[in-house]
């Protein structure tokens, strides 16, 4: 949080190691204190997510002025809706005019690939420097031998739950298998606080929970060669069947009506008892302390743990929420922008942003598990090696257009709801292997 | 004159309790359930965070009074994001847009009434036609003309994509508002010595008046909600309109700010409900032209 | 006033239609300059007029519909304008069940939306006809819900019917009506009711206040004698205001289909399309496969489905309206 004003020397060391024999990028033009090579009045426009955590947006808006000095150039941040990122995207690539870098998410870089600058020297670069990149961030921006955006950080996913009523129920630790997990919800359930989960069309949420839970049956949509729809197996149906056993019994059935916000509103306002979340619930139960309380009249936010998903017949799994940044290929301002990305994501600036995430956010290289914000709060340590556990869409194939595809019709999540509310599984496991093989076809 | 066209009541033997049947309480359903939605958000805006998060069931849930009023999201509103800003833009935007196609939907609403020429009903049909295409297909191919134009950013690529789907509209009222006015008007200004243009502007566009501003009213309703082109040919902070603004700034990932969220709905409401009071009346009289065959 | 006979045309070259068109010159026509005289042509006239409306849907429209249009027949992606590919998009979207799914709703939506629009705002025009006190403020109320932003009011009724909170739930149960909560947008069948209350909570005003401009047109003397001669107020409704309405039924009507059938705010808001494609209409499914997979072909094959039958549909009450408008 605290944003350092401009030093010179700071500003080598930071890319030094990244770029060292440069003499090109921000630190060539400081060392040979010159004028940056940029021309007078140009604009670098990065457009952003709102983020969920306030103060690290604000960190981010004190860094633009720094930025633009340094650079010689004009930096603004422009944040909207995540929802309405791809509105923006497909606006800016067809027309060749737009923001110069886009905050990307999922596995956009593939699905946008050809659109988007070669980036690579930037990310190598980067991930050298703090210790190499999870292989699902290097997965997801790196498509063929170049990568398409330079990774910035994960919103990691995790089991927030209510550490009073699962005592009660006679859980003193979270449950580590799907079966106990179950077991546990229903007790909970019998007493009116049951797990919540959405199996509606969110952004988020939903492929978070149904991805992974198919994952842990050892369901996967498409074999390695990317092409043989692998979806319709024994484990898939299995798992299909264990969750409307799961739902029926755990789970606060209002879930198909839920979006991203449901479930935090509900686990706030004391209704459910655990869900699958980035660590937004707790981050604002610990934001507006007085307003959150328990039944018990004790702050939410004491009550409050977390825990890794529990694990199925094939073990445990997650599905995060990744976010990178991309130079758009229609950009006049590339070299610009990929100095600005090299110093955006840079140590010292990533550092203070990190801080003020309190782990919301996690860095996208192992370097960021060791860091010294973790030891503030015990409550936030899962989400320290969330993402080591980190699978990605279209598994076992790579996450590519067919993948988005799938991801963005909701077929997953849409398998599993039309077997919550009474199609047999078989049937629904068919339905979602025809979809499936219409789009890998 | 007082309202004795439409249902029951103009006797008056045993009009009592047909009056409460049939008017005062189908009324009352229709003003309640239209408006309850507009009680519920007025509290919602004045209401503590702390009371916001009561599940339905709950003991002390009180959905429709809050004991501790607050003007806090108000404030948040106006201090934490650019909410005035945003209401000045999309003011501007409406106004101008609306007058943008009044004025075309005028000129084309008689052409297409009035006159015979050849191509009328060709280009009748075609200006209709282009109503039909949505704009979340269209905001994409747009998206190059804003930027040939070099529109991007600023009010004026709304200003002028809004009449794409405004000027049909009026163009079609107007249509209809002309075909109700006698064409012996024009003849006998134009037997006076007035040019087919004077008499249209000077006598014939004074009596539409009516028909004018009820177009001009539904316009500017249409530019103001307007969401999609918004979003995407606009991207500083200072130039955003209401619907995107509070959209953008009050959601941020799964957590919503509904107290600032429904104050600035409601805000965001009130200029077009105050012009709407001003005019309902003329407005009302307005569509009757352009209704009769 | 005294009609001057019209003088004798001067000069001017053409024959007879031009003679027309010039037939009811004013008195001192051949006063006027070369240019006033153009523009006493009803031609040149009619022309001149839509001379901004022509530009400025040039400008900002031909092309985008054109280029609406061309998407729908290539394998276009973002960033890629792909190859042509004929109809076939249009053929494979055919055999989507997803597709379907968006169809079907899309026509149960509109209809059910439509017959609940205009029956209730009729009904509303009709009561807000007569006389009362505080006509005024109930008349620019009702209006309210056009008013507020659409994306807006969306949220509003989310919350409300939101299985943990909903104020509806809320009312209903301390009224006794219910004891376990319904899922407005949880159960599918219970989810398209909701979007089609919103809508019509949504749209009915812009009914109501129209229809009830129309009937302020309605003579009272002709309710007034078929009230003499026994006529019950249904039938009166049913003989004597619903026919002088029609015209303007047909008008409003004929905006709001068109609008309701590209609806996409509403649900895009609410449900997302869901549970499970429940709600889906062709806009919110062209809009998950155009922009958030980047199939723009087939994602503009999609939101042009709706053409050719809301063509049809103008074409109809446009005609319609024609003949019934009179000559």
């Amino acid at each position: 949080m605290d944003a350092e004003s401009l030093n010179r020397r700071k500003f080598m060391t930071i890319s030094g190691a990244a770029a060292a024999a440069a003499t090109v990028g921000i630190e060539g033009i400081l060392a040979a204190r010159q004028a940056p090579a940029h021309a007078q009045g140009t604009k670098l426009h990065l457009l952003r997510w709102n983020d969920f955590v306030p103060a690290a947006d604000e960190v981010l808006l004190k860094q633009m002025p720094e930025a633009s000095k340094a650079l010689g150039a004009e930096v603004t941040l422009e944040r909207i809706n995540a929802n309405d990122l791809q509105a923006r995207i497909t606006a800016a690539i067809s027309s060749g005019s737009g923001p110069d870098i886009i905050h990307v998410l999922k596995n956009w870089p593939h699905l946008y690939e050809k659109s988007l600058a070669d980036v690579s020297d930037v990310a190598e670069a980067t991930g050298k420097a703090q210790g190499g990149f999870y292989p699902a961030m290097t997965e997801l921006c790196k498509v063929g031998s170049s990568w398409r955006a330079v990774p910035h950080a994960i919103v990691g996913g995790q089991i927030a739950y209510r550490k009073s009523l699962f005592e009660e129920v006679g859980a003193k630790e979270f449950p580590k298998t799907w079966q106990q997990y179950r077991e546990v919800g229903k007790k909970l359930k019998a007493k009116g606080y049951p797990i919540g989960q959405t199996a509606g069309h969110t952004f988020g949420d939903a492929p978070v929970f149904w991805y992974s839970f198919m994952w842990a049956w050892g369901g996967k949509e498409v074999e390695k060669d990317a092409r043989t729809v692998a979806i319709n197996s024994k484990e898939t149906v299995e798992s299909v069947k264990f969750a409307v056993g799961f739902w029926k019994d755990a789970c606060d059935e209002g879930g198909l009506a839920w979006d991203d916000s449901n479930n935090n509103r509900a686990f706030l306002s004391g209704t459910i008892s655990a869900t699958i979340n980035g660590a937004s619930i707790y981050v604002e139960s610990l934001r507006n302390k007085e307003k959150y309380k328990t039944e018990k009249g004790a702050l939410m936010h004491t009550d409050i743990l977390h825990a890794p998903n529990p694990a199925g017949p094939a073990g445990v799994f997650h599905l995060h929420a990744p976010f990178s940044h991309a130079v758009m290929g229609y950009s006049k301002n590339q070299k610009l922008a990929k100095d600005f990305l090299r110093w955006l994501h840079g140590k010292e600036q990533f550092e203070a942003w990190f801080v003020a995430q309190k782990g919301f956010s996690v860095g996208s290289t192992t370097d960021w598990e060791k860091h010294k914000m973790w030891d503030l709060d015990p409550v936030m340590l899962p989400y320290r090696t969330a993402a080591r556990a980190f699978r990605l869409y279209g598994y076992a194939g790579p996450p590519g257009r067919a993948a988005s595809e799938v991801e963005s019709k909701y077929i997953i999540t849409d398998m599993y709801a039309k077997a919550i509310q009474g199609m047999k599984p078989e049937d629904s496991v068919k339905w979602a292997e025809s979809e499936l093989k219409k789009i890998y076809a | 004159m007082a309202g004795r066209a439409g249902s029951g009541a103009g006797m008056v033997e045993g009009a009592l309790w047909r009056k409460w049947v049939f008017f005062y309480v189908p009324l009352t359903f229709f003003v309640v359930g239209t408006l309850f939605p507009f009680y519920w958000m007025l509290v919602t805006a004045f209401r503590p965070d702390g009371e916001l998060y009561r599940p339905w069931r709950a003991v002390n849930n009180t959905p429709f009074w809050t004991t501790q009023p607050t003007v806090e999201h108000v404030l948040y509103l106006f201090t934490q994001t650019m909410f005035a800003t945003w209401l000045w833009n999309t003011m501007f935007i409406a106004i101008v847009s609306t007058m943008i196609s009044l004025f075309c939907g005028l000129l084309a609403g008689y052409a297409l009434a009035r006159l015979r020429f050849p191509l009328a009903g060709g280009l009748g049909t075609g200006i209709f036609v282009t109503y039909l295409v949505p704009p979340t297909l269209l905001f994409i191919p747009l998206a190059d003309i804003i930027r040939d134009f070099r529109l991007g950013d600023t009010p004026w690529s709304l200003i002028l994509t809004y009449p794409t789907f405004l000027i049909p509209f009026c163009t079609w009222l107007m249509m209809g508002y002309f075909k109700t006015i006698p064409k012996e008007l024009e003849e006998c200004a134009r037997i006076d010595g007035a040019s087919r243009l004077r008499a249209m502007v000077q006598i014939i566009f004074p009596i539409a008046t009516p028909g004018i501003l009820s177009a001009g009213i539904f316009a500017f309703t249409l530019s103001w909600n307007e969401f999609i082109y918004a979003l995407v040919f606009l991207s500083s902070p200072q130039q955003k309109t209401v619907p995107v603004g509070v959209v953008s700034e009050l959601i941020r990932g799964d957590v919503f700010f509904w107290g600032p969220l429904m104050a600035g709905a409601l805000l965001g409401s009130i200029p077009v409900a105050l012009i709407y009071s001003f005019f309902v009346e003329h407005y009302v009289a307005g569509l009757t032209g352009a209704v009769k065959g | 006033m005294s009609r001057a006979h019209p003088r004798p045309i001067a000069g001017g070259a053409g024959g007879a239609t031009e003679a027309a068109h010039l037939a009811t010159l004013p008195r001192d026509a051949t006063a006027m300059g070369p240019l006033a005289r153009l523009l006493e042509d009803e031609r040149v006239l009619g022309f001149l007029l839509l001379v901004p409306t022509v530009v400025l849907l040039g400008l900002f429209i031909a092309y985008p519909f054109v280029k609406g249009v061309w998407l729908s027949l290539t394998s276009a992606t973002v960033g890629n304008p792909g190859e042509f590919l004929g109809l076939s998009n249009y053929v494979k979207i055919w055999n989507d069940s997803i597709f379907q799914r968006a169809a079907y709703n899309t026509f149960v939506y509109t209809a059910i939306a439509t017959v609940g629009k205009l029956t209730l705002g009729m009904w509303l025009a009709i009561l807000l006809n007569r006389h009362f006190r505080g006509k005024r403020l109930v008349r620019a109320s009702m209006l309210l819900p056009f008013i507020v932003p659409t994306v807006l009011s969306t949220f509003a009724w989310k919350w409300m019917f939101d299985p943990t909170f909903s104020v509806l739930n809320w009312s209903l149960y301390h009224f006794g009506f219910i004891q376990t909560r319904i899922g407005w947008l949880t159960d599918p069948v219970m989810a398209l009711g909701s979007v089609i209350l919103v809508n019509i909570w949504r749209g009915m005003p812009f009914y109501a206040i129209t229809l009830l401009a129309g009937l302020q047109t309605v003579n009272p003397e002709l309710h007034e004698a078929a009230a003499l001669d026994g006529a019950t107020a249904w039938q009166r409704f049913w003989r004597i205001t619903w026919p002088l309405l029609l015209p303007v039924t047909m008008v409003v009507t004929l905006f709001s289909v068109i609008q309701t059938f590209a609806d996409f705010q509403l649900v895009y808001v609410l449900t997302g399309g869901g549970p499970a494609n429940a709600t889906h209409l062709f806009a919110t499914y062209a809009y998950q496969i155009g922009i958030n997979t980047g199939l723009l072909g087939e994602g503009a094959a999609v939101s042009l489905a709706m053409f050719p039958i809301l063509f049809i549909i103008v074409v109809i009450q446009l005609w319609y309206i024609r003949r019934v408008e009179g000559a």
